[in-house]
């Protein structure tokens, strides 16, 4: 990075949990995202409020990035042990900005080649603002002036995030510890430490985490009721909802449990509304009885789903992809699901839309699958269009068609398995819904022939379903004979590490599957056969996805698999190098 | 409307079944209260209770053992236009979904809740329920039950419940009157029926009921609204509380949390762009 032109950089911010890392993050995050770059931040923190280490990374860049890099050029300390935990992160030219008498404790072999400016900035916050909390600030300042950041900006980012919760006090004391830490810079930054990230326009554009996104699509596509038990890290859609549902006549509602959410959502939507529960890996095996029930009793829900790496309570704030299994196979007996699995926000935000109308179409559960690391990070993107929202219930009758029909059966044997729809409180639709085997009116029927084409009823309903459904995307040059393919969140190491290798002169396309259930296998295996070595890159120690593919007769012998469970994403390199070596060979 | 309006079949219970009176009675009381079978939602959960469906007219939902509540919670919640009725058993209130039993007094949805308490596993072949008898003998406890059982009523009190009652499957003409105080009670109201299975358990029988209840209303100084004297009606080791055991006005969880008098599920869900993207200006 440490040329004078800056196209990409990641800064860090490391310390205790407590220290305000998060906080000082995501305003930093809004600074260079007001600057026009595109910004993609990473949290790395434990499952524990106080006392043990946490780091933010906010990576800024020229180009579109949904992840982070493989290096940290600047590295924020708050305390020694953050330098001793991340030099190694650290461009060789690196910056490191701390307190100043950690350096002591670094061997040479850590220092050489990087800078070092240090900010008495505990002391400087208690000498001036009587407290230690503003050494973020002044840490903030110090920053800014070393990257030329626009002070305006700040101080307008600054009056935003604090005005409302914490008073003007707050924001002017804030606002002059960014300035006395860019006044200390002027003092320790030498003129040639100093580098510009040229401001691009910054237009119509949003700074929003993966779950706001969901939160957000489920409001435009008419989600009036959610419910949901708290659990890390898919809480921020509930907390984001519960905000906003009130004034668009929508509820919130806090279960005791994931077992009663999905069954509030189920009650709700069976009475006519659009509902939503969201969860995470042990929830979600919570919630297996009652997806067989929506599957069963044929009632649309969407499930929101951001994956934590499991299995049991496993690493509840870190990342993993390792429940595709769960949802494309789990709950006992055969029902339709659809599973999605967004590869970038716009597509949270899209796919989420997406899934209700699904739901309704094809009245089934259907689940959108994202990771951690896209729910709880923040991203640019550019703003999404609200006046395309399409809303379609399908074959839920209105009380006029309703009305016309001589005799309503609630799951009438149609030519698509699809059966027309009514809701408590219309006229002419009483029926039941029956989560024991039933005939065309809801009522319960265990005799075979009825079992039968019930069962073909409901399972066909997905037959066609396939070219409805999101397909891969493709990436890359058609010639090239280097595949990769992978679901979800690594999209973007996926696309660095192919950037990678083209400039090793290797020529790599890669599959994005964005549908995971029905799965698109001629799609796979029309690509799997254009290439000569395959690799599906998946965050989670199985393989579920070649699993996957495998399981639907697609000829898998030459995949090589390429894995991560350490409970953080992919860096690019770690799947450019797991590609070259295998090249190797 | 009449009795015959929520008549769709016969029931098929076992001859002489608790359920049968529980079966008149709300037939009884739906037609006093001139409810619509196209406003009442039945919410049912698994058992031979589960078969209420079958022959009762009206919206029905059979879902899963134990989480007839949070079903109905969702349906209530969406359209407060509806009168929500679950019925539940002992195993499907007490056992599996117990949680969601408590959790639903506490959070005080507007619907009444009838769990058929018969003491024993029924349709699953006569295993003991959390409130079988210490000692009970059945094919799951075949040296007897070592646990002691639960009351509902009770628990339901000392979790907070505003409409607390028990009647028994013997007294249909009590069961009405409870019925009726129940369902236009605004927020959860329980009422337990005591209802002997003939087939699997021959110790909580008809005449064993009829000697071991005791009716708080006859007691001419009991007062259903005095909460810490309900709870200590229970201190009778003997004899068994029923009737209508406590009531207070309160509002509901809809009450306090609804944005507004429209029903979710029936509002226009296509909204104003120009507040779609008010909303957008917090991502800016």
């Amino acid at each position: 990075m440490m040329s004078s032109v800056i196209k990409d950089i990641s800064i860090m911010i490391a310390g205790y949990a407590g220290d305000g890392v998060l906080f000082t993050g995501n305003v930093l995050g809004k600074i260079l995202k007001r600057h026009g770059w595109e910004v993609a931040t990473y949290r790395d923190f434990p499952s524990n409020i106080r006392g043990e280490a946490t780091n933010y990374t906010i990576r800024a860049s020229h180009e579109k990035i949904y992840g982070r890099g493989d290096i940290i050029d600047v590295l924020m300390a708050f305390d020694c042990d953050a330098i001793l935990r991340h030099v190694h992160s650290l461009e060789p030219n690196g910056i490191v900005l701390c307190e100043g008498r950690e350096t002591e404790r670094l061997r040479p072999s850590q220092t050489r080649g990087k800078t070092f400016h240090k900010f008495p900035m505990r002391e400087l916050a208690l000498k001036n603002f009587k407290s230690e909390l503003y050494k973020n600030s002044i840490l903030l300042g110090g920053l800014c002036y070393i990257l030329n950041l626009d002070f305006q900006v700040i101080a307008k980012i600054i009056s935003e995030v604090f005005l409302e919760r914490k008073g003007e006090d707050v924001v002017e004391k804030n606002v002059s510890a960014v300035n006395l830490g860019c006044e200390q810079a002027k003092i320790i930054v030498e003129e040639h430490d100093r580098h510009t990230l040229i401001e691009r326009p910054d237009k119509g554009r949003l700074f929003i985490s993966g779950n706001e996104a969901i939160a957000l699509g489920a409001l435009a596509a008419g989600c009036r009721f959610f419910a949901a038990y708290p659990i890390c890290p898919a809480s921020e859609i509930w907390q984001w909802l519960v905000n906003y549902f009130p004034e668009f006549n929508g509820l919130v509602v806090q279960a005791e449990d994931e077992i009663s959410a999905l069954n509030m959502v189920l009650g709700a939507s069976f009475a006519g509304a659009r509902a939503m529960t969201s969860t995470s890996g042990p929830g979600a095996s919570l919630m297996m009885e009652s997806f067989g029930l929506a599957g069963m009793a044929e009632i649309p829900v969407v499930i929101a789903h951001v994956q934590r790496a499991g299995p049991s309570t496993g690493l509840p704030t870190k990342p993993e992809q390792s429940d595709l299994n769960l949802w494309v196979f789990g709950s006992h007996g055969d029902f339709p699901r659809i599973v999605l699995s967004p590869g970038t926000i716009e597509e949270l935000f899209e796919f989420t839309i997406t899934a209700f109308n699904l739901a309704d179409k094809y009245q089934c559960p259907v689940i959108v699958l994202t990771e951690q690391d896209y729910g709880q990070n923040y991203f640019t993107v550019d703003n999404v269009d609200l006046s395309d929202v399409h809303i379609d219930r399908a074959m839920l009758l209105s009380q006029e068609e309703l009305l016309k029909i001589q005799d309503f059966k609630r799951c009438e044997f149609t030519r698509n398995g699809i059966s027309p729809r009514a809701i408590p409180s219309m006229t002419n639709g009483v029926h039941l819904v029956e989560s024991v085997e039933h005939d065309e009116r809801g009522y319960r029927d265990e005799n075979p022939d009825i079992r039968v084409r019930m069962m073909e009823k409901r399972m066909k309903k997905l037959k066609g379903a396939l070219q409805d459904l999101i397909p891969p995307k493709f990436w890359g040059k058609n010639e090239a004979r280097v595949g990769v393919i992978g679901f979800g969140s690594t999209i973007s190491p996926i696309r660095e590490a192919l950037s990678q290798l083209d400039e090793k002169g290797i020529d790599a396309k890669y599959l994005q599957i964005r549908t995971l259930w029905p799965f698109h296998a001629k799609i796979v295996e029309r690509f799997m056969a254009s290439c000569e070595h395959i690799f599906v890159v998946e965050n989670n120690f199985s393989g579920q996805l070649s699993g996957l593919i495998q399981g639907q007769g697609v000829e898998c012998s030459r995949v090589i698999k390429v894995n991560k469970y350490s409970g953080h994403t992919f860096m690019p390199v770690d799947i450019s190098a797991a590609i070259l070596k295998a090249l190797k060979r | 409307m009449n009795e015959d309006t929520y008549h769709l079949n016969d029931p098929t219970w076992c001859r002489g079944c608790g359920l049968f009176g529980l079966f008149a009675a709300l037939k009884k009381t739906s037609a006093a209260l001139d409810l619509s079978p196209e406003k009442m939602v039945v919410v049912t959960g698994i058992g031979c209770h589960g078969r209420f469906n079958n022959y009762f007219k009206a919206y029905g939902f059979h879902g899963l053992h134990g989480r007839a509540l949070p079903v109905a919670t969702g349906i209530k919640l969406v359209n407060t236009e509806l009168a929500v009725i679950v019925i539940s058993g002992d195993g499907d209130a007490y056992s599996i979904g117990l949680s969601h039993f408590v959790h639903s007094v506490r959070r005080n949805i507007n619907l009444t809740h009838i769990v058929v308490n018969n003491s024993v596993f029924g349709l699953t072949q006569g295993q003991t329920s959390p409130t079988s008898q210490h000692g009970f003998v059945s094919i799951s406890t075949p040296a007897g039950s070592k646990e002691w059982p639960l009351d509902g009523p009770l628990l339901a009190l000392t979790s907070g419940a505003r409409f607390v009652a028990r009647g028994f499957s013997g007294d249909p003409k009590q069961l009405t009157s409870l019925l009726k105080l129940a369902i236009p009670h605004n927020g959860y109201s329980l009422v337990e029926v005591l209802s002997p299975c003939v087939t699997h358990n021959k110790l909580n029988t008809y005449k064993w009921y009829k000697s071991h209840i005791r009716d708080v209303g006859r007691d001419p100084d009991y007062d259903p609204g005095d909460r810490p004297g309900a709870i200590a009606s229970f201190n009778d080791r003997e004899k068994i509380p029923v009737g209508l055991i406590f009531k207070e006005m309160g509002p509901s969880f809809g009450d306090l949390s609804l944005p507004s008098k429209m029903p979710i599920a029936l509002a226009d869900l296509h909204v104003e762009e120009a507040l779609l993207n008010k909303l957008l200006e917090k991502f800016e």
